[in-house]
C-alpha cells in the first residue's frame, strides 16, 4: 500500500505537463537530500528547482567568522561550535586556520554540549557560536538558561541566529512555490505562512525523506496547476498549526529582534536574535567587547546571487574552479548543504 | 538547515531524555516538549527534541495526497 | 621491570633500552628470525615479494576492538594480502611518549603478538624511541611488511573493468564510528566494536577458490567510498553502486543520522573490497561468507564504462545520483 502512494506522488512529477514552475527550496537540508536522492532527475523540464538561503552557514556574513577568529586567537577564548561552520572563510582566515594557529576549536553536537564543556572546565573562557533558524535558536537558549542555572560564568554564545519570516519578504516573487523548511515549522507552527497566502505567496511545508519530498513536489505541482495561491502542510507527521508553544516562549523571553546582515540578502530588518539585557552577561560581544568587524568577503564569488536563485553556482565565475569544497571562497561551497556544494558534488 | 532526526525515547528524567536510533543512544533536552513518555518518538535537532512525532510510520504522509483530491 | 612508566631513560641506548626490549618486546615478539643485530637475515621468497608500510597514530589507542597494537600488525598485513602477498615478515618502530605506562606498552605487544601469530606473519626486527612529554600523543607505531606473492595472482586497483562485480567483505565504517565515539566528544553511546582484523587467511580463502580477482583493496581511513573513487581513477571505470545492498550497522546508521555523516566516508580497519568478473561473484562471497572476519559480505554494485572516473548511487527510489567525492576531515553536520 504504501510502496504504491510512493509512485503516485512520482507519476504526479513525472507525468506533470502543467505551465513551467519555479520551485525554491528554502532549507538547506532539502537541497542535499534532493540531490543525494537524486529527484532532480525525476522533474520535467518546465519544473525549475531553486535552491534558496536556507542553510544557516551560508548565510552567516563574514564578519562573524572574524569575530570567532578574533576570541579565539585574541581573548584566548575555547571556541564550541557545530561542525559546519569549520571551514567558512573569514576575511583573514577560517576556524580551522585559527586552529593551525593554536586556536582551541571544539566541535559539539549540541550547545548545551558547551554549557557543559564550560562546566567541566572552569579555568577556560568558553564561547558557543550561535548560528541556525528558529530551530536551532531555542537549543542555544536552553544552552544559556543551563549556565545561569548552574551559575557560570565563563560561557557565553556569538549569536547569529536568524529568523526566516524577513527572509521570505525579502525572497518573494523569486519563486512560484516555496518549500518551507519543515523543522523551522516544527517550531515556528504554520501561521505565517498560510498568511503569506493573502499576499500571493504559495509554499508547501515539506518533511526530509524520500517519501516526504516526493509527496511535497507532488502537492505543489498539483495546487500550482489549480493557479490559486496555495498553503498545505505536507510533513503533518512532525507540524503542527500552532508549532511548539514551549520554544516559542522561550526564545521569546530571552532573546528580542534585531537587524541583521545576510550573505548574499544585506541587512533584513528584525531578521536576527540578540541576548535581552537581562541575558547580557552571555553576550560574547558585550564580555569581551568584541570590536565591529566589517567582514570582506571575496569580491569573484556570486554566494549571494546563488542564494537568491538569481544564478545557478554552474554561472559563477569561480566555481568549480578557484572555488571548490576542499578551497571553497564562498560559503555555499563550504556547507554539505550549500548550493554550490550541493551543484558540484552531485553533477 | 536543520538535520532532524527521529529516534525513540527510552528514558526521562528531569527534562533530560535518553534516545535511542537503531542503537546510538544519547541524552538529549526534552524541555521544550511537555508530556514526553518513554516510548514516545521525537524529531531530534542539535540535542533538543523538537516536536513529538507519532511513530516511524509514514501513513500520515500518504494522507497529504489523498487528501488532495 | 622496576619502571610503571616510559622515561627518557630507555630511548638513551643504553641498559634501560635493553631491559625494555627484552622485556617488552623480545619477550612478545619472540622467534627464530627476529634478529639481535642491526638488521635481519632471511632467507628469499621463490616468487615476487610486495612490501609496504604504514604508520599509526590514532586516538585513544585504546578502542572497543582493539588497540594500536593490533591495528599496526592488521593494516600492514592487510596492504600485503591486497596484492595476494601472503605475509611473512613485518619491522616495527616504536615511538613513544615520555611518561606512557609500561602497562599499557605490555598491553600493546600482547595484542601484536597475538595478532602477527593468526596472520602468520613474523616480526623480525625493531626500533624504539622515547620523545619528550607532549611531542606525540601516547605512541606511534610504524610496520613495515613483507610478503610473497601467490603464484598466479595479480591484483591492483588498475585492473578493475566494466562488467566486474564489486564485493564488499562486511558491514562498513564499524572502525571510524568506534573512534569517534571513544573520543567521547559527541556523548553517544553505542555498542559498536572496531572491524579491526588480520585478513590473510580471508583473502587466501578466496585466492584458492579462483585467482580470477581483478582487484583487492583494503577500505581503511575514507572509507569504502574513498577506495571506490581511487579505484574508479586508476582503472579509468565507472562505478555503480546499489545504495540498498551496501551493508551497515543499524548503530552506525543511527550515529551517522545524528551527525550528518555518511557511512560511506567512515574508516574500516578489517573490510576488503573486491572486484573480479561476475561469474566469479557468488562464488566468492560464498567462501567470504564461511570466514570468520566477513560473515556478512555482499555485492554492492558494479564496475560500469559509463561516467569513468565517478561512483554512482542506485538510490532508495531507483534514480541514479552521484556520490559526493571525498573531502578533507570529517565533520559533523548539524544545523
Amino acid at each position: 500500500m504504501s510502496e504504491e502512494k510512493k509512485k503516485t506522488a512520482r507519476e504526479i512529477i513525472e507525468g506533470y505537463d502543467g505551465p513551467p514552475v519555479r520551485i525554491m527550496e528554502v532549507c538547506g537540508t532539502h537541497t542535499h537530500e534532493i540531490f543525494r536522492l537524486g529527484i532532480r532527475k525525476l522533474l520535467p523540464k518546465q519544473v525549475e528547482l531553486i535552491s534558496g538561503p536556507g542553510c544557516p552557514v551560508c548565510v552567516t556574513q563574514v564578519g562573524f567568522i572574524d569575530e570567532a577568529v578574533y576570541l579565539a586567537l585574541e581573548c584566548g577564548v575555547t571556541i564550541c561550535t557545530f561542525g559546519d561552520l569549520v571551514r567558512v572563510p573569514g576575511t583573514e582566515m577560517s576556524l580551522a586556520g585559527a586552529r593551525e594557529k593554536g586556536a582551541k576549536v571544539r566541535i559539539v553536537y549540541s550547545p548545551v554540549d558547551a554549557e557543559q564543556y564550560a562546566k567541566d572546565h572552569p579555568e577556560e573562557q568558553v564561547v558557543f557560536l550561535a548560528v541556525g533558524f528558529e530551530t536551532t535558536t531555542p537549543a542555544s537558549c536552553l544552552a544559556v538558561r543551563k549556565a545561569s542555572e548552574d551559575g557560570l560564568t565563563n560561557f557565553a554564545l556569538l549569536v547569529a541566529n536568524k529568523t526566516m519570516p524577513g527572509a521570505y519578504a525579502a525572497l518573494k516573487g523569486s519563486a512560484d512555490v516555496f518549500l518551507y523548511p519543515g523543522h523551522v515549522n516544527a517550531i515556528t507552527g504554520t501561521e505565517l505562512c498560510e498568511s503569506l497566502v493573502d499576499e500571493g505567496v504559495s509554499g508547501v511545508v515539506a518533511g526530509f525523506t524520500a517519501k516526504e519530498l516526493l509527496t511535497a513536489l507532488a502537492v505543489a505541482l498539483v495546487k500550482f496547476q489549480e493557479g490559486k495561491p496555495f498553503f498545505v502542510n505536507a510533513y503533518p507527521r512532525v507540524v503542527t498549526r500552532e508549532g511548539s508553544r514551549e520554544a516559542q516562549k522561550l526564545v521569546a523571553d530571552m532573546m528580542e529582534n534585531c537587524d541583521t546582515e545576510w550573505r548574499g540578502l544585506g541587512i533584513i530588518p528584525n531578521s536576527g536574535l540578540c541576548l535581552k539585557k537581562e541575558w547580557e552577561a552571555y553576550d560574547a560581544r558585550k564580555k569581551f567587547h568584541v570590536p565591529e568587524m566589517k567582514g570582506r568577503s571575496n569580491p569573484a564569488c556570486r554566494c549571494g546571487d546563488v542564494l537568491q536563485g538569481k544564478c545557478k553556482p554552474s554561472d559563477c565565475k569561480v566555481f568549480g574552479k578557484g572555488c571548490t569544497p576542499q578551497h571553497p571562497i564562498g560559503a555555499c561551497m563550504v556547507s554539505n548543504e550549500g548550493a554550490c556544494s550541493a551543484y558540484y558534488q552531485y553533477s | 538547515m536543520c538535520v532532524g532526526l527521529s529516534a525513540k525515547v527510552v528514558k526521562i528524567n528531569d527534562g533530560v531524555a535518553i534516545i535511542d536510533a537503531g542503537g546510538a543512544k544519547r541524552e538529549i533536552s526534552s524541555q521544550l516538549i511537555e508530556d514526553l513518555e518513554p516510548g514516545d518518538y521525537v524529531m531530534v535537532h542539535a540535542g533538543v527534541a523538537i516536536a513529538k512525532i507519532t511513530d516511524e510510520d509514514d501513513s500520515e504522509t500518504d494522507q497529504v495526497l489523498e487528501d488532495l483530491f | 621491570m622496576n619502571n610503571k612508566t616510559v622515561t627518557m631513560a630507555h630511548g638513551a641506548g643504553g641498559k634501560q633500552t635493553s631491559e625494555l626490549i627484552d622485556e617488552v618486546f623480545k619477550a612478545h615478539f619472540s622467534n627464530p628470525d627476529l634478529t639481535a643485530d642491526d638488521a635481519a637475515v632471511l632467507p628469499a621468497p621463490k616468487g615476487k615479494i610486495a612490501m609496504s608500510t604504514d604508520g599509526f597514530i590514532v586516538s585513544p589507542a585504546f578502542f572497543p576492538g582493539g588497540n594500536i597494537g593490533k591495528l599496526s600488525i592488521c593494516g600492514t598485513v592487510n596492504d600485503l594480502a591486497c596484492m595476494g602477498a601472503k605475509p611473512l615478515y613485518l619491522s616495527c618502530a616504536f615511538v613513544i611518549e615520555e611518561g606512557f605506562p609500561m602497562e599499557k606498552l605490555e598491553e600493546i605487544a600482547g595484542a601484536m603478538e597475538k595478532t602477527a601469530k593468526e596472520a602468520g606473519v613474523r616480526i623480525v626486527s625493531g626500533d624504539t624511541k622515547v620523545a619528550g612529554k607532549g611531542q606525540v600523543d601516547g605512541v606511534f607505531i610504524t610496520t613495515t611488511g613483507v610478503g610473497e606473492i601467490l603464484d598466479g595472482v595479480s591484483t591492483s586497483g588498475d585492473y578493475a573493468k566494466p562488467g566486474d562485480a564489486i564485493i564488499v567483505t562486511g558491514d562498513i565504517g564499524r572502525h571510524g564510528c568506534t573512534i569517534l565515539l571513544a573520543r567521547e566528544d559527541f556523548g553517544i553511546d553505542a555498542d559498536v566494536t572496531s572491524d579491526c582484523a588480520p585478513l590473510w587467511p580471508t583473502v587466501e580463502s578466496v585466492l584458492n577458490a579462483t585467482k580470477d580477482v581483478h582487484v583487492i583493496r583494503d577500505a581503511t581511513r575514507g572509507g569504502v567510498g574513498t577506495v571506490l573513487y581511487e579505484i574508479a581513477g586508476q582503472s579509468k571505470v565507472g562505478i555503480r553502486l546499489n545504495a540498498a545492498d551496501v551493508p551497515v550497522a543499524p548503530e552506525v546508521k543511527g550515529v551517522c543520522g545524528m551527525l550528518g555523516l555518511e557511512p560511506l566516508y567512515l574508516a574500516c580497519e578489517g573490510r576488503l573490497v573486491i572486484m573480479a568478473p561476475k561469474s566469479e561473484a557468488e562464488k566468492i562471497v560464498e567462501v567470504l561468507r564461511q570466514c570468520p572476519y566477513s560473515k556478512d559480505a555482499a555485492i554492492i554494485g558494479e564496475v560500469t564504462e559509463e561516467q569513468p572516473g565517478h561512483v554512482v548511487m542506485t538510490t532508495e527510489i531507483g534514480t541514479q545520483a552521484l556520490l559526493p567525492q571525498p573531502g578533507g576531515e570529517l565533520l559533523p553536520r548539524i544545523c
